[in-house]
C-alpha cells in the first residue's frame, strides 16, 4: 500500500525527489487523527461558502428551468455553431476531473510519495467534476427527458443505440469514469470512517459511521485484500483516465471539420486534462491548507513536485498546439490554412491569445523553484490556467463550427445569459458537493498518512526512519 | 462470540515479535489490528495472497465479453446499412468492451473484496477495541480456555500494554 518508494535517508532538502516526500511535522498516529478529525468542525466560513455555492447553483437552476419551459434557443446558437458554452463547459469539467484519478491511481502505481496528502481532495474533486460534467450532454440536447434513449436497453420502440457514434461512447465512457471513481473514493475512505466512528460521541452520528465504515476491524485479513484490491483499482482507473478524455476527443476528431480532425487530438486533450486538474486541485488545495492550517500536511515540497507535472504538461499542451500549426500548413490544405490563420490572428485572435498566454506563457514561471514554492503565486496561476483550460475548449469549439468549408456560412458566436448563468450555476453546483464533503468527511487519507508517518517502536529502527516518538 | 484473550500494543516491533511467539507457540488462530498497513506486519503474519485476483479477472473477462457482445448483437439485430461499411464493426467496439471491462473487473474487485472480508459486517466483534484504529495494535489469540494463561503470558512478554479476556 505504500506510496513511498524509499525512506529519506538524509535531512530534508528543498528540491527532495517527489517520491521522497515525508512529513517531519507529524510526530505519530494520534496527532494525525486529532489533526485531521478537526477539519469535520463547523466554521462561520463553510456556511458563507456553503451558501454562495447554493446561490450560484440556483443561478443555473433557474436558468435550466427557463431553457425547458421556453426553448433552446436561448442557449446562443448561431447556424452552423450549434456547439457552444454547454459543450465547452462539459469538456472542462471532464478535463479538471482527470487530476484525481490521476494522482490517486497512478502516481499510486509510480510510487510518487507526494500523493499521499492531497488525493483524497483530488478524487472528491473528481467525482463532482464529472457529476457536473455530466449535466452539460443532457442540459444540450434540449429535450433533458429523453436522455436515457442513448442507453441501450430492450424497450418497445425497438430502437437501440448506435455503437459507432461518439456520444454513446462518451456515455459508456463518462459514466464507467463516475462509477470507479465513486467507488475508488469510497473503498479510500472505509478505513478512515472507521476512525471517525471510533472517535465519535454522538449516537446516531456513530451509527451513521458504522453503517458507512461497513464494519471495518483493521484486520491483518481485511488489510491483505484491500491492498490486493486497491491495487487492482488503480490498474483499472490508470487506463481508464487515459481512455475518457481520448474519448472525448472523438467527438471532435471523429468529425470532418476543420481544426478537429487530427490524430493528436486524444494525447493532446488528455495532458490538457491533467494540466486543468491539477491547476484546480491547487484552487482548492492552497486556501484548505492555509484555512486549516495543514502546512505540514500539504507541505511546499508537495507543491513543488505537483508544481513540475504542471510545468511538463503546460509543456506538453504547448507543443501541441505548435504542432496543430504545423499540420495546418504542412497539409497544404487552404481550408485547414485559413482556419488556423483565422484563429490567432483573424476573428477569434483574442480567444486564442487569452489560451496561449495562460497555457503556455505564465506556466514557464514555474521553471523557478521559488516560485513552484510560492503557494500565492501557484493559486494566481490555478486561476489563469482554469481561465486558459476553458478559453482552451471554446478555441476548439467555436472557431472550428464558424469558420467551415463555405466562406458564406462563416458566422460569429457570443454566449447568451442563460449561457454565463450554467457557467456559475455549474461552479456552484461543484463547490456545494465539495463543501458538503469536506464537512462529514476527512479532506486527507488518514489511513495512508499514518503509513508514511514512523511507527512508534521500542528500539530504535535498524534503517535510521523509525525511533520513539 | 470471541474467545480467548486480546492484547493492545502501542509499538510495532513488539507487536511483530508478539506474532513470530505466537506462530511458535501455536496456542491457537489469532487475529491482528493494526491502524495502518505495514509490510514487516504483514512478512511476520504471512498469509499468502489475497483471492481478490480471482475476482478481478472473472470481472474483467465478462465485462469485456458483455461489452463486444451487446454492441455486436445490436448491430446485427437493427442493421445500419452504411454503403460498403461493416454492419458490426469491432474497432469502435472496442472501446465499450474496453469500458464494460473496467466497469465489471472493478466492480468484481470490490465485491470480492467484501466477500473475502466478510463486509458489511452486522455482527459486533468483541474482540476489537477502538483504539485499534487510533494509534495501538492488538492481537486476539482465539484458544481454549486452558490455554488463555499461557497466551497471555506470552502476550505481555512481547510487551503488550494491555491483555484482557476477550468476552
Amino acid at each position: 500500500m505504500a506510496t513511498l518508494a524509499q525512506p529519506v535517508k538524509g535531512p530534508m532538502r528543498p528540491n527532495i525527489a517527489s517520491a521522497d516526500i515525508q512529513l517531519p511535522a507529524v510526530r505519530d498516529f494520534e496527532q494525525v487523527d486529532n489533526e485531521i478529525a478537526a477539519t469535520l468542525g463547523p466554521s462561520k466560513g463553510w456556511f458563507l461558502g456553503l451558501a454562495l455555492s447554493v446561490a450560484a447553483m440556483l443561478v443555473g437552476a433557474g436558468a435550466w428551468t427557463y431553457q425547458i419551459y421556453d426553448g433552446l434557443g436561448h442557449a446562443g446558437y448561431v447556424p452552423p455553431v450549434m456547439w457552444g458554452v454547454y459543450i465547452i463547459t462539459f469538456v472542462f469539467w471532464v478535463g479538471i476531473g482527470h487530476a484525481g484519478t490521476l494522482i490517486s491511481a497512478i502516481l499510486y502505481l509510480f510510487r510518487a510519495g507526494f500523493r499521499t496528502t492531497i488525493y483524497r481532495v483530488s478524487e472528491a474533486m473528481t467525482v463532482f467534476a464529472v457529476m457536473t460534467a455530466g449535466l452539460f450532454p443532457i442540459i444540450h440536447i434540449g429535450r433533458p427527458w429523453k436522455f436515457f434513449w442513448l442507453i441501450p436497453y430492450p424497450n418497445w420502440r425497438l430502437l437501440w443505440s448506435n455503437f459507432k457514434s461518439p456520444l454513446v461512447w462518451d456515455v459508456f465512457a463518462i459514466s464507467t469514469y463516475l462509477t470507479i471513481s465513486t467507488t475508488f473514493l469510497y473503498i479510500g475512505l472505509i478505513p478512515d470512517i472507521a476512525v471517525l466512528r471510533d472517535r465519535e460521541q454522538n449516537p446516531t452520528r456513530r451509527l451513521i459511521l458504522s453503517i458507512l465504515s461497513l464494519g471495518w476491524r483493521n484486520t491483518d485479513v481485511e488489510w491483505r485484500n484491500f491492498t490486493k484490491a486497491y491495487l487492482f483499482l488503480a490498474a483499472f482507473s490508470t487506463p481508464l483516465v487515459l481512455s475518457v478524455h481520448s474519448v472525448v476527443s472523438f467527438d471532435f476528431a471523429m468529425a470532418l471539420t476543420p481544426g478537429w480532425h487530427a490524430t493528436i487530438f486524444p494525447p493532446y486533450f488528455v495532458a490538457g486534462a491533467i494540466f486543468s486538474g491539477f491547476a484546480m486541485v491547487w484552487t482548492i488545495a492552497i486556501p484548505m491548507r492555509k484555512w486549516w492550517r495543514l502546512e505540514h500536511y500539504i507541505t511546499l515540497n508537495h507543491l513543488d513536485a505537483t508544481a513540475k507535472v504542471v510545468l511538463f504538461t503546460s509543456l506538453v499542451v504547448g507543443s501541441a498546439y505548435l504542432i496543430e500549426f504545423f499540420i495546418a500548413w504542412y497539409s497544404g490544405v487552404e481550408v485547414e490554412q485559413s482556419y488556423f490563420w483565422n484563429r490567432v490572428f483573424g476573428q477569434w485572435w483574442w480567444s486564442a491569445w487569452i489560451m496561449l498566454i495562460c497555457n503556455m506563457a505564465l506556466p514557464m514561471s514555474l521553471w523557478s523553484q521559488k516560485l513552484r514554492r510560492n503557494p500565492t503565486w501557484l493559486f494566481i496561476l490555478s486561476i489563469f490556467i482554469n481561465i486558459g483550460m476553458w478559453y482552451e475548449r471554446f478555441v476548439i469549439v467555436v472557431p472550428s463550427l464558424s469558420h467551415e468549408f463555405e466562406p458564406w456560412q462563416w458566422t460569429n458566436y457570443l454566449p447568451s445569459w442563460v449561457d454565463v448563468a450554467f457557467i456559475i450555476g455549474s461552479f456552484g453546483w461543484f463547490f456545494m458537493w465539495f463543501l458538503l464533503f469536506v464537512r462529514q468527511l476527512p479532506v486527507m487519507a488518514i489511513m495512508e498518512i499514518k503509513e508514511i508517518v514512523p511507527a512508534r517502536r521500542k528500539h530504535a529502527a535498524v534503517h535510521g526512519h523509525g525511533g520513539a516518538h | 462470540m470471541a474467545y480467548g484473550v486480546v492484547a493492545n500494543f502501542r509499538e510495532l516491533d513488539a507487536v511483530v515479535e508478539a506474532v513470530g511467539a505466537l506462530k511458535k507457540a501455536s496456542v491457537g488462530k489469532f487475529t491482528v489490528y493494526s491502524p495502518t498497513i505495514h509490510h514487516e506486519l504483514e512478512d511476520a503474519i504471512g498469509g499468502g495472497t489475497s483471492k481478490v485476483r480471482r475476482f478481478t479477472l472473472i470481472g474483467g473477462l465478462l465485462g469485456a465479453s458483455f461489452g463486444y457482445w451487446v454492441s455486436i448483437w445490436t448491430s446485427e439485430y437493427w442493421p445500419l446499412v452504411v454503403g460498403g461499411k461493416a454492419i458490426a464493426s469491432w474497432i469502435p467496439y472496442t472501446i465499450i468492451g474496453f469500458e464494460m471491462m473496467v466497469m465489471v473487473g472493478a466492480l468484481s474487485t470490490v465485491f470480492g473484496m467484501f466477500i473475502l472480508n466478510g463486509i458489511p459486517r452486522i455482527v459486533v466483534d468483541p474482540a476489537y477495541r477502538a483504539p485499534f484504529s487510533h494509534g495501538d495494535y492488538g492481537i486476539h489469540v482465539d484458544c481454549a480456555p486452558d490455554q488463555e494463561s499461557a497466551a497471555m503470558e506470552l502476550l505481555k512478554k512481547a510487551g503488550a500494554s494491555e491483555v484482557q479476556r476477550a468476552r
